[in-house]
């Protein structure tokens, strides 16, 4: 899991080009969006285009689930080890 | 974080408008580029071509004004905006649209050009921007010693072939303002625009 969480902390910083971070500046546990990292509502659809190639997990168009599978990399590495389809 | 969402082209863009503005009072900007953020473009195109889903981020910044968009954000400044492209007279028409902005009052404007090679699937329409560059200006009415006059005459078609230096327009305006030259004509199709020195 700790690995997985590397990865995607990897696959956030790649595909949003946070050129200013290393993934060991993520705090895992942290809150992506608006506190925290800082994210927005465009990262959020880039950041799901980004899990889908990757992963093949389908996000629901429920806001409310992926606002609880987006809340922290920790979260995300949850969700993609229960719903990936590809490795 | 902002400036994750900006490349090359918008990164010099914005740097040369955020020195120009540093010291200068609030101003309406126009932002004016011959071909703008076309590799956006590419990239959305070659996904649409191998059927991937689109970048939204690409997406939402293909749009020529986006550059200026973030500028506006970024400072948090509600001033009014403007995005130009009129091919080879880009230059000229982000200059006439600051006249237009001047007549109605506003006592400054800033104007940006900035452009860089097109992409590998287009570079057969651009030969005259070989290097990305951009620079930016501070625009006040003048009737003086100094007034720098812009017209556009009629002129015999086809007459372009008189400047072969390989500069765009934009940065032959650029050579023209700061060189101090008393004229420099560009003629474009039947037109030709004339910029003069008075005094």
């Amino acid at each position: 899991m700790l690995e997985l969480e590397h990865e995607i902390k990897r696959l956030v910083i790649e595909t949003l080009n946070l050129e200013d971070l290393k993934p060991d500046d993520i705090d895992p546990a942290a809150p992506l969006f608006v506190e925290g990292l800082g994210l927005d509502s465009i990262d959020a659809l880039e950041l799901g285009l980004a899990l889908q190639k990757s992963y093949g997990v389908v996000l629901a168009s429920d806001s409310k689930e992926n606002r609880r599978h987006f809340a922290s990399v920790r979260a995300l590495a949850d969700f993609v080890s229960t719903h990936r389809t590809k490795s | 974080m902002m400036r994750r969402r900006v490349d090359r082209l918008g990164r010099i863009a914005l740097q040369a408008t955020y020195q120009a503005h540093a010291d200068a009072p609030e101003a309406p900007v126009l932002f004016a580029s011959r071909y703008g953020d076309l590799g956006r473009s590419v990239e959305l195109l070659t996904q649409l071509a191998r059927s991937e889903p689109l970048s939204p981020t690409s997406f939402s910044l293909s749009v020529h004004n986006a550059i200026g968009a973030l500028y506006s954000i970024a400072r948090g400044d509600t001033a009014s905006y403007g995005a130009i492209a009129a091919g080879e007279e880009t230059v000229e028409a982000a200059f006439t649209e600051a006249c237009g902005l001047l007549a109605d009052g506003v006592p400054r404007v800033m104007v940006v050009l900035y452009d860089e090679p097109v992409p590998e699937p287009w570079r057969h329409f651009s030969p005259t921007v070989g290097f990305p560059h951009a620079w930016a200006c501070l625009l006040a009415a003048d009737s003086g010693a100094n007034a720098i006059r812009l017209d556009c005459h009629a002129g015999p078609p086809d007459a372009d072939a008189g400047e072969q230096d390989g500069l765009p327009a934009d940065l032959r305006a650029l050579r023209f303002l700061v060189s101090g030259a008393r004229q420099w004509e560009h003629p474009v199709g039947a037109r030709r625009w004339r910029w003069e020195r008075h005094g």
